[in-house]
């Protein structure tokens, strides 16, 4: 396993949302599409998830609903709201932006200045 | 809408708190299965999967409390758990908790009573709707400065035409009746009052109606209204009372309204009876007496500011219309709740409520004190819960939580306490001084007083639990939990805190003690003082002669000569005697007075006097020292220069330097000028504390007056006295009203009900400071104490005796004891001052007292010290050095 980032609070919200845009999920189902969307390079406390998650529904960006998992297990799955979609459009663009001045900034030249 | 949607949340997170609880757990549960199943396909033995998918998910205790905080359930859980906490430590320890909680209830049960008299005296003190919109006029001279609440007919009718501020205005005069026929006639007090009197205040009859305003006028049918209490006794409660005849003053009325017992107008005073005004067409023109009482509604609107700026403007233009009769005066206004509350003891009623404020925080330090004490022997398990990962402010809440559950429980303790007091001071009311008592002395476990008792209870619970939890939620995880011994340790902080409490404590306390005595001693003194006559075995029976009947200065002169000399008849009777009032028995005049020969007096600055109309024999039987000269004889009875006598106020102060028998003085509107023929002693007439005050007397045989008291010296205290003195009285008049025939002694025991009542109270609430203060030094002794028993068990090892080690334990405790006093002495003398109006031959910085209250606290600070360091003194160095 490659080395592992760990990830800020704010950003596990982020990474939530980009992985139930994807479809309905269940709580352990997320960590995995997390693991697999990131490749594996972010480092998340599972435990740490569910705050997040039950944080996300009070504010009304995910929608829970109980369900069947793959295994036939009982599962809470989560999905979007229209209002979570918005969020996660924003989030994202705003991610960008600043990955994008950091990456910038960090890659600039001792000639640029 | 995210509010909205949040406040969904929680609802139903709390009304549904097992079901998400159960979502949340099954929730974790499945996550755990589904990682352990994963790790299981990936090879893993299935024990082992299971084991590292729990630890891979982390404390799962932690993140529920996440969760629960993510969902905003988490602070009422918590709320609860520390309550619930809390309640399970006092429980497991039953001595502190029953110390603290007494301790609480009486320093809360004190302050629940005196705020309910607070609350009836000064707070509401008026039972009527929209109380605060009635106003008192007050009429004032701007030139000589004085203000009076009585007003002129004329003025008062002008004022009204004029006025535009007040809804109604109603006008009142106390009166008083005989009411005959119907059984023994009957002297009953009351008032004549405008016809929208009653109307005015918001008050209704419980049966017929109150005045219109035809019976306000001038020659309309007679009409009275009674109160329920006179219905009830004169008239059997008949149920046809309304339009039934009654007699007042030999004239007869028709009875139109009943008013309730409760409704009570207490600048009248007691009041029973009441008919209309009705002024005559002379009293309406009438500039010159000040005899009526007024008040009104405010206007929706109009501020007691714009009315009191319309009176004045009313009366300036009456000032420009009549200069003879209103040069100088004016009319003001004020709140008739203040006007109630500076004549009936408000200020007494504050001032108890100062005092318990003091005990309260006497209290409060006390158990500050127990608190700190009780959470330094727990230190050990607030740091284990720390290193288990509470924060601090966590440990404070818990703390807080536990010290306002203990303030609670006091509260509801001290409201049985308080309730318990209220009854008891109500009972020291005899009923026959309630009428004059605001709200009848009455005051009632209300939600307002409840509402009062709760607040300082929370407040004080907060506050004081504040300094102890922070105290001791100092996280110093390694300290205590290294001591093995679970020897108490406190900080050299808390110890200080703990110092800082019980000083300031004994300081109160020493402030509560020094107030109470000097009150105490005022009434012994009071109580011891002289009157100035002779009040054992003396009986007294007042009356009031109508009018009607005794029109002639003879028809009084004989009727008074026929009952004292029927009196003088009566067995066990040494003598007896009339005058025009009697001390404590009501009534009294006081006229303006000018010694002839000397110069005149500014207008403004005359002097009065109270002016008495005695019999010769008025003197002896009172045994009112004679000072000088000679009392009066039968030779008074004519002659062109009256007689007069003087008491010694008056004489020193007319004439300090010379004899005043022989000197000529004028009294009266009609100047009369009569000859001082003696001095007599100073007498006190309305109250035991008053101050001497200018007295005159004339001869009853040339003043007669329809006011009479007689007094009557007998040889021990027949019981059938009142009785035998009630028939000779109506054997010379069968239709004569007699108030009553009491003991001299009962009326003066009656008068000062007020100061008797105060002076129980102030008693408990030193004896309570005292204890409170004492129970203080005793809680930390005792702390100190154990805490410095390791310390004590290695002097003593070393060889220190018994009785040093007494002494240093008692130097410590004498020495925080000695601080507390100084500051109490120092904050006493600054406080005390406030006091004087209520004290009586004490000065506020009376010595005696500072000094008695001094040495006592040292006592007591000897006392509660002795027993810790006898147990000090008793350690066994083996035993304490063994608690290693």
């Amino acid at each position: 396993m490659t080395a592992q980032a760990q990830i800020l609070p704010g950003n596990l919200d982020l990474l939530i949302l980009k992985a139930v845009s994807l479809g309905p999920l269940h709580g352990y189902g997320i960590l995995l599409r997390i693991e697999q969307i990131s490749r594996g390079a972010l480092l998340i406390e599972q435990g740490a998830l569910y705050p997040a998650l039950f944080r996300l529904v009070r504010q009304g960006l995910l929608k829970p609903s109980w369900g069947t998992s793959d295994n036939n297990r009982r599962a809470k799955f989560y999905e979007l709201t229209a209002e979570g979609r918005k969020r996660l459009r924003q989030e994202a663009a705003d991610w960008n932006r600043l990955a994008a001045a950091i990456a910038s900034a960090l890659g600039a030249q001792p000639e640029e200045v | 809408m995210r509010f909205f949607a949040g406040f969904r949340s929680l609802v139903s997170a709390l009304f549904h708190r097992s079901g998400v609880e159960a979502d949340m757990d099954e929730e974790l549960r499945t996550h755990i299965q589904n990682r352990a199943h994963d790790l299981k396909r990936s090879g893993m033995p299935r024990a082992e999967a299971e084991r590292v998918a729990r630890i891979e998910f982390g404390g799962q205790e932690r993140f529920k409390e996440e969760i629960r905080e993510a969902l905003g359930t988490r602070f009422l859980d918590t709320l609860l758990q520390d309550l619930h906490f809390a309640f399970r430590m006092l429980r497991n320890s039953p001595g502190f908790t029953i110390v603290a909680v007494l301790t609480l209830a009486l320093g809360i049960g004190a302050n629940t009573a005196i705020f309910s008299y607070v609350d009836a005296w000064v707070i509401k003190p008026l039972p009527f709707p929209q109380a605060d919109r009635l106003m008192v006029f007050v009429s004032h001279d701007t030139k000589k400065g004085w203000t009076g609440t009585d007003i002129t007919s004329a003025d008062l009718l002008d004022f009204q035409q004029h006025n535009t501020s007040f809804e109604q205005t109603a006008a009142w005069a106390s009166w008083n009746f005989n009411l005959t026929g119907d059984g023994p006639p009957a002297f009953v007090s009351g008032g004549r009052i405008s016809w929208n009197f009653f109307e005015t205040l918001g008050v209704k009859p419980i049966a017929g109606r109150t005045f219109v305003q035809d019976d306000d006028k001038s020659g309309a049918p007679r009409v009275a209204i009674l109160n329920e209490g006179l219905w009830k006794s004169r008239y059997a409660g008949d149920p046809k009372i309304i339009g039934r005849t009654i007699r007042i003053d030999d004239e007869s009325f028709t009875v139109v309204g009943v008013m309730p017992g409760k409704f009570q107008f207490s600048l009248m005073g007691i009041a029973n009876l009441w008919t209309p005004l009705a002024l005559t067409d002379k009293e309406r023109d009438d500039r010159n007496s000040s005899w009526l009482s007024a008040f009104g509604r405010l206007k929706p609107g109009v501020t007691p500011t714009q009315a009191g700026a319309d009176c004045a403007a009313s009366f300036a233009r009456l000032e420009k219309q009549y200069p003879k009769t209103n040069t100088n005066l004016t009319l003001l206004v004020s709140s008739m709740i203040e006007e109630v509350g500076k004549n009936e003891g408000a200020p007494q009623v504050l001032m108890c409520f100062w005092i318990v404020g003091l005990i309260l925080l006497i209290a409060c330090a006390n158990v500050a004190n127990l608190m700190l004490a009780r959470a330094s022997r727990r230190a050990k398990e607030f740091a284990l819960r720390g290193a288990l990962g509470a924060s601090r402010g966590r440990l404070v809440r818990q703390l807080l939580s536990e010290s306002l559950l203990l303030f609670f429980l006091g509260a509801v303790a001290g409201t049985l306490f308080g309730k318990w007091g209220m009854t008891w001071i109500q009972s020291a009311i005899p009923d026959r001084i309630r009428g004059y008592l605001v709200n009848y002395g009455e005051a009632n476990l209300d939600f307002r007083t409840l509402a009062f008792t709760m607040g300082v209870a929370l407040l004080c619970g907060l506050v004081f639990g504040l300094a102890p939890a922070f105290e001791s939620s100092r996280l110093d995880l390694n300290g205590p939990l290294k001591e093995a011994s679970g020897q108490a340790s406190g900080g050299k902080r808390s110890t200080r805190l703990r110092r800082i409490f019980v000083s300031a404590e004994i300081a109160l306390a020493v402030v509560v003690l020094i107030s109470t005595t000097l009150l105490v001693r005022s009434f012994i003194i009071s109580v011891g003082a002289s009157p100035g006559f002779t009040p054992a075995n003396l009986m007294v029976a007042a009356l009031e002669l109508p009018k009607t009947r005794y029109a002639e200065s003879a028809h009084m002169r004989n009727f008074s000569d026929d009952v004292l000399a029927r009196l003088r008849t009566l067995p066990q009777v040494v003598s007896v005697g009339a005058a025009s009032s009697v001390p404590f028995g009501g009534f009294g005049q006081v006229v303006l007075i000018e010694a002839v020969g000397k110069p005149a007096p500014r207008p403004g600055e005359q002097l009065g006097a109270r002016l008495t109309a005695a019999s010769a024999d008025y003197f002896s039987t009172m045994q009112i020292p004679l000072i000088k000269g000679r009392t009066f004889t039968s030779s008074d009875a004519s002659g062109d220069s009256p007689s007069a006598m003087i008491n010694q106020t008056l004489a020193r102060q007319f004439w300090p330097n010379e004899n005043p028998v022989g000197q000529k003085i004028k009294f009266g509107e009609q100047q009369t000028v009569c000859t001082i023929v003696g001095v007599v002693a100073d007498v006190k007439v309305n109250q035991l504390r008053q101050r001497p005050e200018r007295q005159m007397y004339v001869p009853f045989t040339q003043f007669p007056s329809t006011l009479l008291g007689f007094v009557v010296r007998t040889t021990g205290n027949p019981v059938a006295m009142p009785t035998a003195i009630r028939n000779e009285i109506w054997a010379v008049d069968r239709d004569q009203p007699v108030s009553a025939v009491e003991p001299m002694e009962t009326l003066i025991v009656v008068k000062d009900t007020p100061n008797r009542v105060l002076t129980k109270m102030m008693v408990f609430f030193g004896l309570l400071a005292t204890f409170l203060g004492a129970i203080g030094i005793y809680g930390v002794m005792s702390f100190l104490v154990s805490q410095r028993t390791h310390e004590i068990g290695i002097r003593v090892a070393l060889g220190a005796s018994p009785l040093q080690v007494m002494r240093m334990i008692m130097d410590q405790g004498l020495k925080l004891a000695m601080i507390g006093v100084l500051l109490g002495v120092l904050a006493a003398l600054g406080v005390t001052r406030s006091l004087a109006f209520m004290l009586y031959g004490v000065n506020p910085r009376d010595p005696a007292t500072f000094i008695g209250v001094t040495v006592l606290f040292a006592f007591v600070a000897v006392a509660a010290g002795y027993l810790p360091a006898r147990r000090a003194m008793r350690v066994d160095p083996i035993v304490a050095l063994r608690n290693e």
